[in-house]
This record gives structure tokens, sequence and C-alpha cells, in this order.
């Protein structure tokens, strides 16, 4: 009898010891049990998940720097801590940021008509931002939307970030090859610290001897300097400057035009091609 | 309590400057003025400047101890001590104060507590504190919650006593943290109480206009004042004082004529006060809770009073303090609701662009993307709903603690002491504890037959307190300079130990008797 007892009291107290402490308890997250989403599309992710999902992502997108889905899940993947908490922190405390989470508006082909920016005088920001998107064959709607950050606030920042993206590239003339979105990520790396932006230079290692200098020597301390000089992007509200002038809205945030990437190249096309004419001349 | 006999700083300087050595200032005063002082001065074997809670206390103390009964004491202030007081529990005074109970303890001892209007205290029994920037908490909790992790912990291991120590301070009757009471309450309790003992001379309306040391005795004869504190009262009357007790307020003359230095420095901070409605109310026997956030600016607390009232005391800088005085009532309720549920950085923000942003529609947008249990705060937290009109006010926040607290034939207590910052609440409760202490001393002086205005009568209570409220001052201190810093390592390492010493019952037992006041 006394030994039953004893033995049922050890089995009770190895039990205890066994079971996880009531907060780490409540706390576990496992595949059979997830939480509830935040918002529409959120996917809640521990943090070996998180973590997954960032090597995972990162490696893929360096295999196939074309695959903007990898390279959107790795900016999620590494948004927090920290990073974007920094952003949202840095829109709340300014004035056009704070009404732009106010209205949260999204950057579309719906909500932008861009019949109507083609219509914009010669050297806005709209013209240009069109006028960027057709010489590149793009349009604003190839955006995917954020799943992995928990604070809808927060993923609504990630949203915005991805968003005014192409209004980087068309307010500094860099197009989406390579090189170009090397610069850009440069740039944004500088101004919003996101770490994705800088993991994002790893693919340095893809470009050309030549290519690879350019950006050494031009475009990573054009990007650099620029980008910790110039006013958070996140807080310019571009849907209001649609009609601003370029140059302006670029002296007024603080930006240099880089030297133009497509013209360079088609120089040193041309000279390369002249070269070679004049070598098969002499032959 | 504040004395209105402060000169301009270079009124003093000059006169400090064109003074005789003292041997030749007292022998010109004694031939000068011997005409101007036809009577001599009236002997007192206690006067106390300043009739704040800490002064009446004191000789309320006095009165009510078999040793000091007979002493022939005075109590000089400026301001008229009769003003009547708000019967009922209509409309609150911004100046509360939160008793510990070792102050109430005092206070019921010496017998004032019995004429305290006890429907307008409230006594409190839980405190939620929190970090406005991690929004890691710590909770003083009567009815307890689920058990923490270092808890589970503690009880696997055999034979330990952690879960009962934690009990005692937990379980059993909701005890009592503090008890919220009206400075005015308290100091009209005191007065009513002297008023019923007698034997005290209350000088109220009435400047002390200098105060000297006494003239050379004209014979061997004659009584020998020159060592003895002498004040100069309207209508040439002069009291000398066996002792001369400072509790005259934070600049308080009784401390410069002691030439008693006092250092500390200015947080740059301001307390708003202001008495405040809330959503819902409580009926007497309601377990209540104070609720405290640090906000990189400065804490702001809500403390609650009896109903559906609640005082708030929101330290933050001065430019904000401004700002929020000059808020329309609506506004005002906007901006306190919103530095209980808001990101810091939205109140500096609101606070900054008051003039372009409504607070309450910043509140009402902001409220629905802040993760507010994030930060902190509870589900419990009431909602305030308005405040009381003309109740906004604020005051300077400083550190200072004079050199020592006595002098020959004189003592300070209270705020001409030692101000301290009001984020503990403890500056009322140090002040009485002086008061405790000091009649203590008196009373041993008076039972071994010392003089009690002489330092062996004296060093007890300075010996007794200085440490004491040094400790207190240096602990509230760094945690009103832990607490300002908005991001980075110290917001994680304070963090830490927040939530540490959250899932510690009896270290937090301790802690909390330490605020109490319980020996």
């Amino acid at each position: 009898m006394a030994s039953t007892l004893s033995a049922q009291r050890t089995g009770a107290a190895l039990h205890k010891l066994l079971r996880l402490p009531p907060p780490l308890r409540q706390r576990t997250f496992s595949v059979l049990n997830r939480p509830q989403p935040n918002y529409p599309g959120h996917v809640p992710l521990n943090f070996i998940e998180r973590g997954a999902l960032a090597i995972g992502s990162a490696f893929g997108s360096l295999i196939d720097p074309y695959r903007h889905d990898l390279i959107a899940s790795l900016g999620e993947a590494t948004a927090k801590p920290y990073f974007v908490t920094r952003l949202r922190h840095a829109m709340i405390s300014h004035p056009t940021g704070r009404r732009i989470l106010r209205d949260k508006p999204r950057i579309t082909s719906k909500s932008l008509s861009l019949e109507k920016l083609r219509q914009l005088p010669e050297n806005t920001v709209g013209r240009a931002y069109a006028a960027w998107l057709d010489s590149e064959g793009v349009t604003p709607d190839t955006r995917d939307p954020v799943r992995y950050i928990d604070d809808p606030e927060e993923a609504y920042v990630m949203q915005r970030y991805r968003e005014i993206h192409d209004f980087i590239h068309a307010i500094t003339g860099l197009p989406i090859i390579i090189e170009g979105e090397l610069a850009v990520k440069a740039f944004e790396f500088a101004n919003t610290v996101l770490p994705m932006t800088g993991l994002s230079l790893a693919a340095i290692v893809r470009l050309k001897p030549m290519e690879r200098k350019r950006f050494f020597e031009v475009y990573g301390p054009w990007a650099m300097a620029n980008g910790l000089k110039a006013e958070e992007m996140l807080n310019v509200y571009w849907e209001e400057e649609l009609e601003t002038d370029a140059d302006e809205l670029r002296a007024r945030l603080g930006i240099e035009m880089p030297p133009n990437l497509r013209e360079i190249r088609k120089k040193l096309r041309d000279q390369k091609r002249a070269e070679k004419i004049a070598r098969e001349g002499e032959k | 309590m504040v004395l209105a006999s402060t000169h301009p700083s270079s009124l003093r300087a000059a006169r400090r400057l064109l003074e005789l050595p003292p041997a030749v200032r007292r022998s010109f005063w004694s031939t000068a003025s011997a005409a101007a002082i036809e009577r001599k001065p009236e002997i007192f074997d206690l006067v106390c400047v300043g009739g704040g809670p800490a002064g009446l206390s004191l000789v309320s103390a006095l009165r009510s101890d078999p040793a000091t009964k007979g002493l022939k004491i005075a109590l000089v202030d400026g301001q008229d001590l009769t003003t009547s007081r708000t019967p009922g529990n209509e409309g609150f005074s911004n100046r509360c104060s939160s008793l510990t109970p070792a102050s109430l303890h005092f206070l019921k001892e010496i017998g004032a507590w019995n004429n305290v209007n006890n429907i307008r205290t409230q006594p409190y029994h839980g405190m939620e504190v929190w970090d406005g920037v991690s929004g890691s908490k710590i909770s003083f909790d009567p009815v307890d919650q689920t058990p923490g992790l270092l808890d589970s912990l503690a009880e696997l291991v055999p034979g330990s006593r952690f879960a009962a120590s934690k009990r005692k301070y937990e379980t059993g009757d909701p005890t009592t943290v503090a008890t919220i009471c009206e400075n005015g309450n308290l100091t009209a309790a005191l007065l009513q109480q002297l008023k019923e003992s007698g034997g005290v001379e209350i000088l109220d309306k009435t400047k002390v206009e200098s105060i000297n040391l006494g003239p050379e005795p004209e014979n061997e004869e004659a009584l020998d004042l020159s060592q003895w504190p002498v004040l100069t009262l309207p209508n040439n009357r002069q009291l000398a004082a066996r002792l001369l007790v400072g509790a005259d307020g934070a600049n308080s003359p009784v401390r410069q004529f002691a030439d008693i230095p006092s250092h500390g420095w200015d947080y740059g901070q301001n307390g708003v006060v202001a008495t405040l409605q809330l959503d819902r109310s409580f009926t007497a026997d309601e377990i209540r809770t104070a609720y405290q956030r640090f906000l990189p600016t400065g804490p702001i607390a809500l403390l609650p009073l009896p109903g559906n009232r609640a005082s708030l005391v929101w330290s933050t800088t001065a430019p904000f303090a401004t700002k929020l005085k000059q808020l329309s009532p609506p506004d005002f309720i906007a901006m306190v609701n919103a530095a209980f549920r808001l990101l810091p950085i939205d109140i500096d923000f609101m606070l900054t662009h008051h003039e372009s942003v409504s607070p309450a529609s910043e509140l009402a947008w902001r409220e629905t993307s802040t993760n507010s249990k994030s930060l902190g705060l509870l589900n419990t937290f009431p909602r305030v709903a308005e405040v009381q009109e003309g109740s906004v006010a604020s005051f300077p926040l400083r550190m200072r603690h004079a050199d020592t607290y006595t002098g020959h034939r004189v003592a300070l207590i209270g705020d001409a002491a030692h101000t301290v910052h009001p984020l503990a609440g403890q500056g009322l409760n140090l002040g009485l504890a002086d008061s405790e202490s000091l009649v203590k001393s008196i009373a041993y002086g008076m039972e071994t037959g010392m003089d009690i205005g002489s330092c062996w009568c004296l060093d007890g209570y300075n010996a007794d307190r200085w440490a004491k409220n040094n400790a207190m001052l240096g602990v509230v201190d760094k945690l009103q300079k832990l607490y300002s810093v908005g991001s980075g390592p110290v917001v994680w390492g304070r963090s830490l130990g927040l939530d540490l010493v959250n899932k510690m019952g009896p270290l937090k037992g301790a802690l909390m008797g330490a605020a109490a006041g319980t020996k």
C-alpha cells in the first residue's frame, strides 16, 4: 500500500518534471498548433521556420536572381527583429509617413492609371515612372503580398517598401538589369537598412568583371552616399508627387542623379563594335 | 508651506557682502536695535517653520508623546492653514500622495488618521508597472495570476519553501500597497488634531521676516541667546527657539539660515497633475490598482481615488508639460489615454505636432494599428473619460539632498531636507518618516535630560534618516535615469531584469516591503 502510494507520488513528480512549465506550455507553436493569422494572407512562422525560410530563399535567389518571390520571402524572413520596426517607427514619427500609414495606399495599376501618367508633362515624377515602366516592360502589379510579418502595420510597411521600389528605379533612372538592380538595392540598403537589400548585394559575384569594377567605382559609392544622405524613401507620398518635377523632388529628397547606366553600356557596346569592325577591317 | 521670505539672489549676495563678521554683527545688532527690540524674544522649546504634512505631523506627534507633551511649541506658516475641506466626495484636489502602510501606522499612532475624511481616501492593493518601450512589466497583484516560469521550476525542487514565502505576501487578505490621500485632507486632519489637543501656538498667515542668532547677553545674569535662532515675525514679534525645525519646503529659509548646503540636479522634467474621471466606477470595497508606465520622456501614473475618480501624475519634458496644460479637456483626455496605450514615438509626435493633429482622432486610428498587449497594456486598464475642470497643473521635478539634517539648534525635515522625483510616490512618506524619527530623538533627549537643541540629541535623528533617505533618493534617481533611455541595450537589460523580478515572488515581496516602508 505504502509502496504504491510512493510509486504514485514519484510518477506524479516525474510527470510534473517532464511537463513544460505553464508559461512555455502556452507558447508551444508547432505544425499541429498554429496561431490565427493577424491579417488576411498572414502566415505565422516560428523561429525555426523563419530561419529555414531565410536561408532557403537566400540561396534560391542567388541561383536565380529573377525569382522575385524568393527575394520577397528573404526580405520578410530577415526583417524582424528591429529592421522593419525601425522603418515603421521612422514613418510614425514623420508627418507624411504617418499619413501614409493612416491611409494605407496601395500602388497597383488600378490605383494608378498609367494612361493618365503618360499624359503628364515631361519630367514629372509620374511621367518618369510611366516611362520607366514602359521601357522596362513591367507593371505595378508584379509585387507579391506580404505574408510572413506578424504585425499588420509592419506588414504594410514592408508592402509599401516593395511597391515604392519601382519609384526609386524611376527617379534614379536605373534599369532592372542586374547591374541597375544592384545599384538600387545598395541605395535602398543605405536608406532603409533592410537586411534583404544588403544580402542582395551578394549578387555582385554574378557581375562581369567590367560591370563589377563599375559598381565599385561608380554606382556603389553613389548608392551609399545618396542612400544615407536622402530622406527615408518610405516617407514620400509618391501618389501625391506624381505631378512634381522629378528634379525638384530629387533636390528635396537629397538624391543626385547617377550616371545613366543604359547610355554608358550602349556607348561601351558601340565602342566595342567599332573596335571589332576596325580589327576586322585591318585583317 | 513655502515661505515668501526668499529674497532675490542678487540682493542676498549684496547683503552678504555688506554683512559684518558675526561677532561684530552681534554687538552691532544688540546696540542698534536695543530700542527696536523692546521686548525680549519669547522663548519656545521648539519652533517649527512650515505647516505642511511634515511640520504638522511633527508637532502632532510631539503633542501625543508623553515625554514631549510638555514642550512649548510654536508653528509658523506664511499661508492660511484653516482653509476648509471639501465635504463628501465631490471634486478632488490634484495634489494627492500615496501613503505607505508605515506612514499610515505613524499617522494612526499619533491619532491624526481618525480626523481624516475617510470617504475621500482610497487604499489600493495592486500595482502594475510597465516599460513603455519594451512592454515588459512587473505586477504586484493581490489576486495572483498563473505561476511564472521560475515559480514552476522552484516548485520542482524538493523541500523548497519558495511557494510558501511567495504566498506570504500574495495570498490572504488583499494587502494594502498604499493609500491615496489628498494632501489637503491630511493637512486638515493634522490641524484638527492639533486644535483638539491644544498647547501649540499656531501662527499661520505669518511670514517669517528673518532668522538670526540672538543678541549677546547684556549682563552676566541675563539669558544668553547668542547661539539661539531668533525668528522675527511681523509686529516686531520675536521667537527664540531652543530647537528650530525647518519643514518649510524645498527653498527652506531655515536651511539657508543654518547654512546647510543642498546638492542635486534638476531633471528638466515637469510633473503634470490632474484629477480624472474613469469610464467605470468602483465601490469602496473593490480591489484597486495603481498603474505606472515608464515612457522615455518620464513616467505616467494613474492612482485610484474613490468612485470613478483617479489622480494623474505625468512626468514629462518641460515643453510637453506646457503643451499639455494648453490642451482643451477632450484633447487632454485623449493624450492621457494615448500615453498609456500608444508607442512612445506616437506620444512624442502627438505632442510635437499638436497644432496640426487632433489627439482624439490620432488616438482613434493609432489604437487600431497598435498592438497594445505587446506594449504591456492590461485588459483591465480603465479608460479616462473626463478631466476635472481646472485641475491640470504642473511643477518642476528635481532632486535635492541637504548635506546634513541637523545643525546647532536646527533640524530639517521633509522637503526642506530632500526633494525626490515622484516616480515612486515617496516624497511625503520620507517627510513623515523624518518627523517620526525626529520625535523619537527629541523624546529620548527629554527622557535623558538633554538639551533638545544640542547635537547630542539631534545626531540620532540625522544618523537614522540621512542614509535611508539617501538610499531612497539614489534608487529613485537611478530608476529615472534607467527609464529615460528610449532604445538599445539598456532597454533590453532593464526589460530582462524587470521580467526576471516579476517571476520571482519573494524578491517582489521584498521590494514591496521596501517600498511600503515596513521595518
